[in-house]
């Protein structure tokens, strides 16, 4: 059993194996009056197990299952999990969606080397949170096979949708379109209340963010081409990096 | 027929949007995007109906010849059983 800070929520987390509480290392926090609390049943385990492609452990079960389990709760609390890769940069956030496999990490990799200072909140699955009306990513420690995470946030500036392609391009697309892109991206609560409140929150997300889509290929200049693109930059040139 | 209580409508994005809780999301877990007419035959599937009765439903609310509402509620109807929506 062990206690740990995410989204400014404090959680209680009944562990089965020692692997989570190594994994939350950097967001364990002392016992306190907890805002909820999470297990996983010996059930949900094997059925993570029988139902996953890959052969894993009971303890990486654990560790998927706890993280849903969460991902329940967070709808009490205007939150959710975001399947996306969330770049920090002049205290904006950043968030590139694509299934997996497109480059959504290497994406943010190419912001971190062209922009000093910027850095990844959660390679994966970060939570996202809407608090005095505006929305802020949070840091978990579930983060993708990379890890990258910080036990931070920012609030979110942007959502950019990430497709391969040979020229670097962006547009600004509306909320309907993003809607059908960001669908797959995220985790629906089972309960039918919880369920209701994601979709309104859901709402609120592409009414007040601005969305994208990004093709690029694997340049620095997809990263400069994004940054301007998000934030109406219509200069040549002044962002690239003196040699 | 009627809609299945596993599946939810809400406005987002101003477009409707339905999707499955429960059971039905295992089964399920997309989501049919519906216009305002779209809405109004997912109403009338509250109670058991049949298409007969939403053609005529429509009729009343909307000025359309009754091929065109039938070929409509046909086709939006198609999608729901694809999605298990409706029993």
């Amino acid at each position: 059993m062990f206690y740990i800070k995410l989204a400014d929520l404090n959680i209680k987390i009944d562990n089965k194996y020692p692997q989570l509480e190594k994994l939350c290392f950097d967001y364990l926090v002392a016992p306190c009056s907890e805002d909820f609390f999470v297990s996983a049943s010996d059930e949900e385990l094997n059925r993570e197990i029988a139902g996953s492609d890959l052969k894993i452990s009971k303890a990486y079960a654990e560790s998927i299952c706890i993280y849903r389990n969460i991902c329940t709760c967070l709808t009490n609390y205007n939150a959710f999990v975001f399947h996306a890769s969330v770049v920090e940069y002049e205290g904006r956030a950043y968030a590139f969606t694509a299934k997996s496999g497109t480059g959504k990490s290497t994406h943010s990799l190419l912001w971190l080397d062209c922009f000093n200072g910027s850095r990844i909140i959660n390679g994966d699955k970060p939570i996202i949170r809407l608090k005095d009306n505006k929305f802020f990513v949070y840091g978990t420690p579930w983060c993708g096979k990379e890890g990258f995470n910080v036990n931070s946030s920012a609030e979110l500036s942007a959502i950019c949708f990430i497709e391969r392609n040979v020229d670097n391009n962006i547009t600004k697309i509306d909320s309907g379109e993003a809607l059908g892109r960001i669908f797959n991206q995220l985790l629906i609560p089972k309960d039918k209340k919880a369920a209701d409140k994601f979709l309104y929150l859901l709402d609120i997300l592409l009414t007040k963010i601005d969305c994208y889509l990004l093709h690029c290929n694997i340049s620095k200049e997809a990263a400069y081409i994004a940054y301007k693109g998000m934030n109406n930059i219509k200069e040549e040139g002044i962002y690239e990096k003196e040699e | 027929m009627k809609r299945k209580n596993d599946f939810i409508i809400r406005k987002v994005a101003e477009q409707y949007v339905i999707v499955a809780v429960g059971e039905e999301s295992k089964r399920f877990n997309g989501m049919i995007k519906v216009n305002t007419s779209g809405a109004f035959i997912w109403d009338l599937l509250e109670t058991e109906t049949n298409i007969d009765s939403i053609v005529k439903s429509i009729l009343v609310k909307y000025d359309i010849n009754e091929k065109i509402a039938r070929t409509d509620a046909e086709k939006f109807i198609g999608v729901l059983k694809d999605a298990g929506a409706i029993e």
